[in-house]
């Protein structure tokens, strides 16, 4: 642009978004990262133990298993929410009553407050009142989410597809009805199977938000914890112990020093991420 | 009709059918209880279909408060958010300056950083200043994912209006602020909406930083919501309560039905 404006303009412009950054995001890390080098007594007292919290967590074989745990439940609903919101993605009309209906139906989810989730699904899996625990119970299941592993993970599961299937359909949508006509008209002309469709017209429109909704959902789903903590608080034993249940369990009993050291890995964790899919967004853009 | 097309009528709508089941039934669940006697009183005996939980709502300061607390923090916090992410989002589209791809990758990890980890140092820090208990608390905190969002969202509505509209205002003698308040707020009117309605779901939504920040006083309906659960939990007035949480979301969602996928797609 030429430059009949000041050099400055720019950082001006920036300045109050930095200022408010600065606030509730930098300052607040610098703090973390203190408190993580410090065992702290109260807020007013704390002594100096550099790395050793951080040793402590590396070396712990609780915080690889929850890690581990974390990633598999990553993995999970990601290979169950991803093909699903898509295939939903892919039979939603273009147009009309229905397609209305379908986002809105869709997008519901996404605006329940997060702790009113577990209530909710609790309350459905309730064996007097709930429906879904009615229906359970007469198949003759004997459902058990509180002492039974597999079945609070297939709840966890299961309510945090309901909770997030519709951004990824949403998303695929958005990215779909952003093809033209012409491009299916000349798929048709070359007699491209439906297959072929999907692969070579639908995968490249939608590319960039699957991107964008897979690492939402990566660090939404490994660092799940109002809804988890609700269902079973990350029991039966340490079952459904999350990587964010432990740091809660550590803030809740005011072990300060761990649970900043804690907090740093956590996010070194989710930059990582962030990081990785900023450079894979640029490098592999798929051929058309 | 092909017989390609038949079927794939059919399952469209045996699938509408059961994702409509599916997303529904927890739904159903919540105001089927919300009008039932779940404790049992002589008014309205266990079991029966009753107002009763929803006039206890409204007879409960506590709960009215934390209603009024709720919105008046999301809303603030929209306000907020847009003040600071309009210059933002318009410095980034119109302007080269280094470290412009560092500003979005520092902006994309605060926003997926997960609240728990800057819950306590935020709560340490908003002490000193003040700040908590107090919707404003709730409502700066929130900026840290609302502003990210803000700016991505306004900055791709900005780059599809050219330069050259900047630079023909500017010809006819307007300043940068005239221009911005006059055409370019105007012009992007419609991503100024799909801000307001993500940071606003968002904010709604968000539960660690609303209860942290809130201690004594101006907790949220969702804090009050779990304050519910007890010895004898009355399950009613807790589903009466969750309705109450699930309207000003369903509003939203109302307003923008017929945007809801225009809305989503910001280009990365």
């Amino acid at each position: 642009m030429k430059t009949f404006l000041p050099q400055y303009l720019p950082w001006v412009l920036l300045l109050p978004a930095a200022a408010i950054m600065l606030l509730v995001g930098a300052i607040p890390l610098g703090i973390v990262l203190h408190y993580s080098l410090h065992d702290i007594f109260t807020l007013g007292s704390r002594s100096w133990v550099g790395g050793q919290w951080y040793l402590d967590l590396l070396g712990s074989r609780r915080f690889y298993e929850s890690l581990l745990r974390s990633l598999g439940f990553s993995a999970l609903v990601i290979c169950i929410q991803f093909p699903l919101g898509i295939a939903i993605a892919l039979l939603t009309p273009r147009s009309g009553f229905v397609r209305t209906a379908t986002l809105v139906l869709l997008a519901l989810p996404l605006v329940v407050p997060w702790n009113m989730i577990p209530i909710i699904w609790l309350s459905l899996i309730d064996a007097d009142t709930g429906l879904l625990g009615q229906a359970i119970a007469v198949l003759g299941v004997d459902f058990d989410h509180k002492f039974n592993a597999v079945h609070t993970w297939a709840l966890i599961v299961a309510m945090d597809t309901w909770h997030w299937v519709g951004l990824v359909a949403i998303l695929s949508y958005s990215g779909l009805a952003s093809i033209s006509p012409s491009h299916y008209q000349a798929a048709a002309i070359d007699q491209a199977s439906r297959w072929q469709v999907f692969r070579w017209v639908q995968l490249p429109a939608m590319w960039r938000v699957l991107l964008m909704a897979l690492l939402l959902r990566l660090i939404d789903s490994l660092m799940i914890y109002t809804e988890a903590f609700g269902i079973n608080s990350g029991g039966p034993g340490t079952a459904t112990a999350f990587l964010s249940l432990d740091l809660g369990e550590e803030m809740r009993g005011f072990d300060y020093g761990p649970a900043a050291a804690r907090s740093v890995v956590y996010f070194a964790i989710t930059s990582c991420v962030v990081w990785a899919f900023v450079r894979m967004a640029s490098l592999s853009e798929p051929t058309r | 009709m092909r017989p390609g097309s038949l079927l794939r009528y059919v399952i469209g709508g045996i699938g509408f059918a059961a994702l409509a089941l599916f997303i529904l039934a927890p739904f159903v669940q919540v105001v089927h209880l919300s009008v039932l006697s779940t404790l049992g009183t002589p008014e309205a005996p266990l079991g029966t279909y009753t107002t009763l939980n929803y006039r206890n709502i409204f007879a409960s300061d506590a709960l009215k408060s934390s209603l009024f607390n709720s919105v008046t923090y999301v809303v603030l916090n929209v306000c907020l958010t847009l003040l600071v992410a309009l210059p933002a989002a318009y410095a980034i589209s119109r302007f080269d300056f280094p470290g412009k791809r560092s500003v979005f990758i520092v902006m994309l990890a605060f926003r997926v950083t997960p609240p728990l980890v800057l819950a306590l140092p935020v709560f340490i820090l908003f002490s000193k200043l003040s700040m908590i208990n107090t919707p404003v608390g709730i409502a700066v905190a929130h900026c840290l994912f609302n502003v990210p969002i803000a700016i991505w969202i306004l900055e791709s509505f900005m780059n599809t209006v050219p330069r050259a509209y900047d630079e023909s205002a500017k010809l006819d003698g307007y300043s940068t602020t005239g221009f911005f308040v006059r055409f370019m707020i105007p012009v992007i009117a419609p991503g100024i909406g799909v801000a307001m309605f993500f940071c606003f779901i968002f904010s709604w939504v968000e539960v660690v930083f609303a209860r942290t920040l809130t201690v004594t006083d101006g907790k949220p309906i969702t804090m009050a919501i779990s304050n519910l659960f007890g010895f004898q939990t009355d399950v009613g007035l807790v589903m009466a309560m969750t309705v109450f949480s699930l309207i000003p979301g369903l509003a939203m969602i109302f307003f923008v039905r017929h945007h809801i996928a225009k809305g989503f797609t910001v280009r990365a």
